[in-house]
């Protein structure tokens, strides 16, 4: 198997979770590299400050849209504090080598992309909009 | 290997798989590197590696700036280099040889130094959809600031430029013509003759971005008739770091300098300072001595060899390339089917395949090409696409390269594919 393209990252690639329209959530914001014309569309639905639902739309790399597939999947259910500090989390393990691996499983398939550094804003866009849908009003 | 390894590349009177050898990094790795992006950076010949080496060892001092011996024969070694790459585009006289970093600066001191200053409202500087942007922001920055027009030439849809739809590209506003040889996306070759014709039947100057071709065919700028022409070493066997700008002597005494330093200027006043004379003028700061002997040997090795050899091989090999790719399913390739408007480079996609994903996979197998825009955005919005994936094709490459490349493309699909 490539290596940047494991099992995990794969399988959310061809089969994405949570992904399509975007109607029904509270908030949308999107997420694009022009530099690679990736966009990606990031909607939450959240009940009582906690995530009920997450979902994106968009088009871009396999890695872009598996990490976008794992991002919805691991942040359902965690309060919006809570996302947002895992959202820092991702952004300090791929900006900086000191930076701790997630405890989901999941989510630290995405680690196989660290060692390719032009690959990590691929990782990033869906997180960066997740970040705006948390942060902005 | 796959049986597209087999297919036979008409022989030629070069040997160019022997020439393989004079690439020491196609002999560094454990494993066969099948270098498929030649047209955003060639590998470097021993001979070119070993100038600069040299340069350091032995030759090194200051150009232009010191008395004693060994300054002395680094300033001959450098203009006599100057001299090599003026023989090499044949310019009527090495002054009309700048260098300068790269094809990109040279091409920003003619938009600073030439266009700007004579740069008026209603004047327009034409461009074309294909350049890179290095040959298309210089202009749109000059224009803006001048109140001037940056107009492009279209494309037809292989890609080709559509002069019928170009009106006004020959008109009397317009200032300058700028324009690629050959299409770093999809290795189009661009009729130049027949636009500087054209254009100098008004008196219109051209000039031609030739990084992707003056390493890989003939160029001649004295049968060209461009004023001006780009050039950069390192996309053709050369070092990094050095590039060339010719210009015809009267074009280069209308321009003015865009840095402005040391060994530029003759007589340095409170108020008013006097340029050197050219191509002095244009080179502020101390010279790249290895950069420029690096870059004469390059021009020299590929001399050698011949480019219209090196044309014919690159051509053939982007044809094979073309055959072999159409034929696999989900692959559709950019650009004109005629291989006679083609050099050695080729753009292509993967149906639901992001590119970027389609060369870290190649990559994994040896396979090196590029992915993304090729900085070339107006191009891509012309494709419809945001990226392309390119194989470019440089005479040291041969028929296991394609295969390799065949192979990485159907691992991909594997690997991705629905």
């Amino acid at each position: 198997m490539d290596s940047v393209y494991k099992t995990v990252l794969l399988d959310h690639f061809h089969n994405p979770r949570n992904k399509g329209d975007l109607d029904t959530m509270d908030r949308v914001r999107r997420g694009s590299n022009p530099r690679c014309g990736d966009e990606i569309e990031v909607g939450i639905k959240a009940n009582n400050e906690v995530l009920e639902s997450v979902r994106f739309r968009g088009r871009g790399c396999s890695i872009c849209l598996a990490s976008a597939s794992i991002m919805s999947e691991c942040t359902k259910g965690l309060t919006l504090l809570q996302a947002r500090q895992l959202v820092q989390q991702m952004m300090k393990w791929f900006g900086d080598t000191k930076g701790e691996t997630p405890s989901n499983t999941t989510l630290a398939a995405l680690g196989a992309v660290r060692q390719h550094p032009a690959r990590k804003k691929c990782v990033l866009l869906a997180w960066m909009a997740l970040d705006e849908t948390l942060t902005s009003k | 290997m796959t049986a597209d390894a087999s297919i036979l590349i008409p022989s030629d009177s070069v040997d160019f798989d022997a020439l393989r050898e004079d690439f020491p990094i196609f002999n560094s790795g454990s494993e066969t590197l099948h270098y498929l992006d030649s047209a955003a950076s060639s590998q470097k010949p021993s001979c070119v590696i070993d100038a600069v080496a040299q340069c350091y060892r032995s030759q090194y001092a200051p150009v232009h700036r010191g008395l004693y011996p060994l300054a002395e024969s680094a300033s001959v070694a450098y203009e006599k280099a100057r001299q090599t790459l003026a023989n090499f585009i044949n310019a009527a006289s090495a002054d009309e040889i700048i260098f300068t970093r790269s094809a990109t600066e040279a091409i920003n001191l003619v938009a600073s130094g030439w266009a700007g200053p004579a740069l008026k409202a209603g004047d327009e500087i034409w461009v074309s959809q294909m350049e890179h942007h290095s040959n298309y922001l210089p202009w749109q920055r000059v224009c803006r600031n001048r109140g001037a027009s940056l107009r492009v030439i279209p494309l037809d849809s292989s890609g080709q430029l559509d002069l019928d739809k170009a009106a006004g590209l020959f008109a009397n506003s317009t200032r300058l013509i700028a324009i690629t040889h050959v299409s770093n996306v999809l290795g189009i070759v661009n009729p130049v003759e027949k636009i500087i014709h054209l254009a100098a039947q008004k008196s219109i100057p051209v000039l031609i971005d030739a990084a992707q071709s003056v390493g890989h065919m003939p160029v001649d700028v004295q049968a060209l008739k461009c004023d001006f022409l780009v050039a950069s070493a390192h996309k053709m066997c050369g070092p990094g770091g050095i590039g060339l700008l010719y210009g015809k002597k009267q074009r280069l005494a209308q321009t003015e300098p865009l840095l402005l330093g040391g060994g530029m200027v003759d007589l340095v006043q409170s108020e008013t300072s006097l340029w050197s004379e050219i191509p002095a003028r244009f080179e502020a700061g101390s010279p790249n001595l290895a950069g420029a002997l690096g870059f004469a040997v390059a021009a020299d090795y590929i001399q050698g060899i011949g480019r219209q050899a090196i044309e014919k091989r690159e051509r053939e090999l982007a044809a094979i390339a073309f055959e072999v790719l159409s034929e696999i399913g989900g692959v559709g390739i950019y650009g004109p089917e005629n291989s006679e408007y083609r050099s050695g480079i080729l753009s292509f996609h993967i149906d639901g395949i992001h590119p970027h994903d389609i060369a870290q996979i190649a990559g994994e197998h040896g396979v090196a090409i590029r992915a993304g825009h090729h900085c070339c955005q107006p191009l891509m919005q012309h494709l419809n696409t945001s990226s392309t994936a390119r194989a470019s094709f440089s005479f040291y490459n041969n028929e296991e390269d394609i295969a390799a490349l065949v192979m990485a493309i159907q691992q991909t699909k594997k690997v991705l594919g629905g």
